[in-house]
């Protein structure tokens, strides 16, 4: 519950001094809630369940996409239906996991990573393919943002929309982790034949998780394609997958909050180290290496042992 | 396995000894569908189940533990506890309430831990415990499920000889309307355990009896108690 | 990756009137495989810099390199870094046509001046630019030199092109301008074959080549420029080939082979240029950078003389993005490329050369190397070629399905 209560002051000093901390800043800050999104949604498979998904940027370019083309062709989601879009890129995410769930959730381990990321790769080719609709190599430029009383178009009130979504998608995670179903994804992370044995369909509580996740990943779209303003191929590419995947071990898996941390961490080496330095990328590397070795539990491991 | 008919009566306790390598956690695995069976058929409570993945067995009231400790390491006493007992039931898929909100699993944890002597040390992670602790946990987690058939697994593998002996009074104290089948090389638990035995050699029923009559068997003199 | 390239020169005393400040925001990959052809580009623009000794009629030049690594979505990022950060005035560069695109959205969020040094995507002059005020091309549309291309090869007396393009927009574009010239004059495209972008291995696709046709043409970039020719000759197929611009342009030929001798291709620079300008152009760079400059060295550095010729009508003091867009629009320049202007939609009417890879010495350099020697130049050629720009901008923007390949079966 204390953890809770640190990210809560922590947010809401975010909150707080967002209107001062410049116009690119504030866009950075939006930038690590979107991705602290997308990063708890491949904590819930990673941290909880033991699945190691590399594909979850395919579920970010679903919502995505989904955006970009119901914006651009049918002016639909620029209003008060933006709500729905959300609703609809949740959806568009789950349906995909639950397509994709079926062949790989069959397998463990390091076949379930290679599963994923070919999964992954099938949403990159259709994107990159499918010039008619998605735009092919060029992406889709969208025309602005929502507004429906208030202007997300303004930076500073599209940080909180998106501040409010990350909290209430905190808040459903904590609650699901917590939950009998929750707890079950942790046992079968720890010891699946004993879940079978003691009554559980290990499958389908797998299933279920991917395909949640999965609607987490197109939320995550949804808010991605409206940050940037445009939805590219690149979005789905497999290093988007990766860095989501990076941020949660960088954090600390099993703790939901570990995917923000490192979410900040690689967004502020990513922007500002890269300013200074041409080899920054290597620096990264450096850091995700010494906390793979180092620290098993991430960042959220200095903290006392995190409770799982 | 071949030709192996067993049969386990409500309440009834026995057991099934034979050397390294009879088959007797084979066995087990066919019985909880950890694997199907090539041929023959498994029927549990009346129904037939061959076919059957084994959370459903689950369901039907039979529940298991492992020779090699199998519990939820780096979990607690309580939560491993809370998992077992989640396993039956419809609350298992439930997403929208926290687990420790459930007061009957609460409650009937508290009453499973208090018995076996864990109440304190339930926000203990189980990997800090020692082996024989682990044991005892293994054992509760099996009974979490107020099982009407129990498959214990070797329960006093690895355990000191005083150990064992709590083990044996410990199943003795149980419901004796709860059926065990009991896989055990130690065989002071076995006598003292159970009323009648059935012995496995490569992978086929040798012999079957009353505990004191499989005392007296010569054959399985031969085979097991003599040699082993 | 910023680059502060103030050179305030040794006599900093002795230049006076530095009062003002340029900022000037570079987006080019500097990492990835686009890193050494965003090298070329940085080049060529800070080698204006450097000869104007970081003064632009009294405004002090601040030069901010950030690497797009060759990905649309991180150029967006960049360019609001560079916007909304460093407070830019401009915002120069983007390598890949796609990045091109991305970034002209930014250009109206942030109402900052985008100069498309390099990025040709068609549609951000054409169809699209009413949507972004503040963006002008410096460079070109992917289609522009391709148009005189298709004519000069029905006029050379192919009169069946079977084409090989790299299968995303800028291909689509290239081989789309080509044909459409080409058959408006009476030559047949009988063939499109797509390999995607960053094949190496061609194997599969030069068997399927129609041995009828007249002529093969090409659109490659990057490695995929060096591999083609190579491994079109190691098949024995010994047919003329036509390139598109990037097939050949003086950043992979130097590290082609003979296999390429004879290779046609068009574009709007040829380091081969034997004009005064030029000459000199390619020996200051050789000896700066120790390489020849490729069209995109200088087609940015042109951009920084034409953003001085802008600096010296205001006397250094930065006009705003409007009143910018206005007058860099109305530059008439002499430059390495030859005559420069604009056409009423932002992008340049320059000349546009027929060139063939020849091996000899030129510029008095005392070794044969491989050069695109000049063989026919199209004057003042707009992006809309001999058409009407109104007819032209009816039509879709080029793509793998248009204009539609009616030779094909």
């Amino acid at each position: 519950m204390k953890r809770i209560w640190i990210l809560l002051s922590v947010l809401a000093l975010a909150a707080a001094v967002a209107p001062f901390t410049g116009p690119f800043v504030i866009l950075l800050l939006a930038q690590i809630l979107v991705l602290g999104i997308i990063a708890m949604s491949v904590d819930l498979l990673l941290g909880y369940t033991g699945l190691p998904s590399l594909g979850q940027a395919a579920y970010l370019g679903v919502g995505a996409y989904l955006t970009a083309i119901l914006a651009t062709k049918f002016g639909f989601g620029l209003g008060w239906d933006f709500w729905l879009v959300v609703l609809m890129g949740m959806a568009a995410g789950a349906a995909t996991a639950g397509f994709f769930g079926l062949f790989a959730i069959r397998a463990s381990g390091v076949y379930f990573l290679m599963i994923t990321l070919a999964l992954g790769m099938c949403v990159w080719g259709l994107a990159y393919r499918w010039n008619s609709v998605t735009g092919g190599d060029n992406g889709i430029n969208m025309r602005g943002r929502p507004k429906f009383g208030i202007e997300l178009a303004n930076d500073l009130t599209f940080f909180y929309v998106v501040l409010g979504l990350f909290i209430a998608s905190f808040f459903a995670l904590h609650l699901l982790v917590s939950s009998p179903f929750g707890k079950s994804l942790v046992g079968i992370r720890e010891r699946e034949l004993r879940m079978r044995i003691l009554g559980y369909n290990t499958w389908l509580h797998k299933y279920i998780a991917f395909v949640i996740a999965g609607g987490f990943g197109g939320l995550a779209g949804v808010l991605w394609a409206h940050l940037n303003g445009i939805v590219s191929p690149v979005d789905v590419l497999l290093p988007a997958s990766v860095d989501a995947l990076l941020m949660v071990v960088l954090g600390g898996p099993g703790t939901l909050v570990g995917g923000l941390i490192g979410a900040t961490v690689v967004v502020f080496l990513r922007e500002y180290l890269a300013t200074m330095v041409q080899w920054w990328q290597y620096v990264l590397g450096a850091v995700y290496v010494l906390t793979i070795l180092y620290l098993p539990g991430g960042i959220m491991g200095l903290f006392k042992g995190g409770k799982a | 396995m071949r030709e192996v008919t067993l049969e386990v009566s409500p309440g009834e306790r026995k057991a099934i000894i034979g050397p390294n390598g009879a088959g007797k956690t084979t066995l087990f695995n066919l019985i909880t569908g950890v694997f199907p069976p090539s041929s023959g058929e498994i029927i549990l409570f009346g129904k037939e189940v061959t076919r059957w993945p084994p959370h459903k067995r689950t369901a039907l009231g039979m529940a298991r533990t492992f020779q090699i400790t199998s519990l939820f390491p780096k979990l607690t006493v309580l939560d491993n506890v809370l998992l077992a007992l989640a396993g039956v039931g419809r609350a298992k898929l439930v997403m929208w309430r926290p687990l420790s909100s459930y007061e009957k699993f609460q409650n009937r944890a508290r009453e499973l831990l208090d018995g076996a002597g864990y109440w304190d040390r339930r926000d203990v992670q189980v990997r800090n415990l020692s082996h024989g602790e682990q044991r005892q946990i293994e054992v509760l987690l099996g009974l979490a499920s107020d099982p009407k058939l129990l498959l214990l697994d070797e329960p006093a593998a690895g355990l000191s000889s005083g150990e064992s002996r709590e083990m044996a009074e410990f199943l003795k104290r149980l419901d004796p309307s709860l059926a065990i089948l009991l896989i055990e090389h130690d065989m002071d638990v076995v006598f003292d355990v159970v009323s009648s035995i059935s012995v496995l050699h490569f992978g086929a029923v040798v012999e079957q009896g009353s505990a004191a009559a499989i005392k007296r068997s010569e054959r399985v003199q031969q085979i097991y108690l003599g040699t082993g | 990756m910023k680059r502060i390239a103030v050179l305030i020169a040794g006599l900093a005393a002795a230049s006076p009137g530095i009062s003002q400040e340029l900022k000037i925001g570079f987006l080019a990959p500097m990492t990835g495989i686009f890193a050494q052809i965003g090298k070329d580009m940085e080049n060529g623009f800070q080698m204006y810099i450097d000869e104007q000794k970081g003064n632009f009629a009294g405004a002090k030049v601040t030069f901010i390199v950030e690497d797009e690594e060759g990905k649309p979505p991180v150029g967006v990022r960049k360019a609001e870094k560079l916007a909304r950060q460093d407070n830019v005035h401009l915002l120069v560069g983007g390598l890949l046509a796609s990045t091109g695109y991305a970034i002209a959205p930014v250009s109206n969020r942030v109402k900052t001046v985008y100069v498309l040094s390099i990025a040709a995507a068609d549609d951000l002059t054409q169809r699209d630019l009413k949507q972004y005020p503040y963006i002008v091309r410096t460079s070109w549309t992917s289609s522009q030199p391709h148009h005189p291309l298709g004519k000069w090869a029905c006029e050379n007396g192919f009169k069946t092109v079977s084409a090989i393009a790299a299968d995303y927009a800028f291909g689509h574009e290239v081989l789309g301008g080509f044909q459409k010239a080409f058959e408006d004059c009476g030559g047949k495209v009988i063939q499109k074959i797509w390999p995607p972008l960053g094949t190496k291995d061609f194997g599969p696709y030069i068997p399927t080549i129609k041995r009828d046709a007249d002529a093969i043409f090409s659109l490659m970039v990057g490695p995929m420029a060096l591999q083609f020719p190579k491994q079109l000759q190691e098949a024995g197929i010994k047919k003329p080939v036509i390139g598109g611009g990037t097939s050949y342009d003086e950043f992979v030929l130097p590290s082609m082979g003979d296999e390429v001798l004879g290779h046609v291709s068009a574009l709007q620079y040829s380091a081969a240029l034997d004009t005064p300008k030029n000459r000199e152009f390619v020996r200051r760079y050789r000896e700066k950078y120790g390489k020849v400059p490729s069209y995109y060295s200088e087609s940015n550095y042109t951009t920084a003389q034409m953003i001085h010729e802008v600096m010296k009508q205001t006397k250094g003091k930065w006009p705003g993005p409007e009143k910018f867009i206005q007058m860099i629009t109305q530059l008439k320049l002499d430059t390495p490329r030859g005559p420069v202007r604009f056409d009423d939609m932002r992008n340049p009417i320059q000349n546009i050369y027929i060139k063939k890879v020849e091996k000899k010495k030129l510029h008095g350099y005392d070794k044969d190397e491989l050069w695109n020697t000049v063989i026919q130049t199209y004057p003042d050629v707009s992006q809309f070629f001999t058409y009407k720009k109104e007819e032209f901008l009816k039509q879709p923007v080029y793509s793998r399905d248009f204009p539609p390949c009616k030779h094909c079966n």
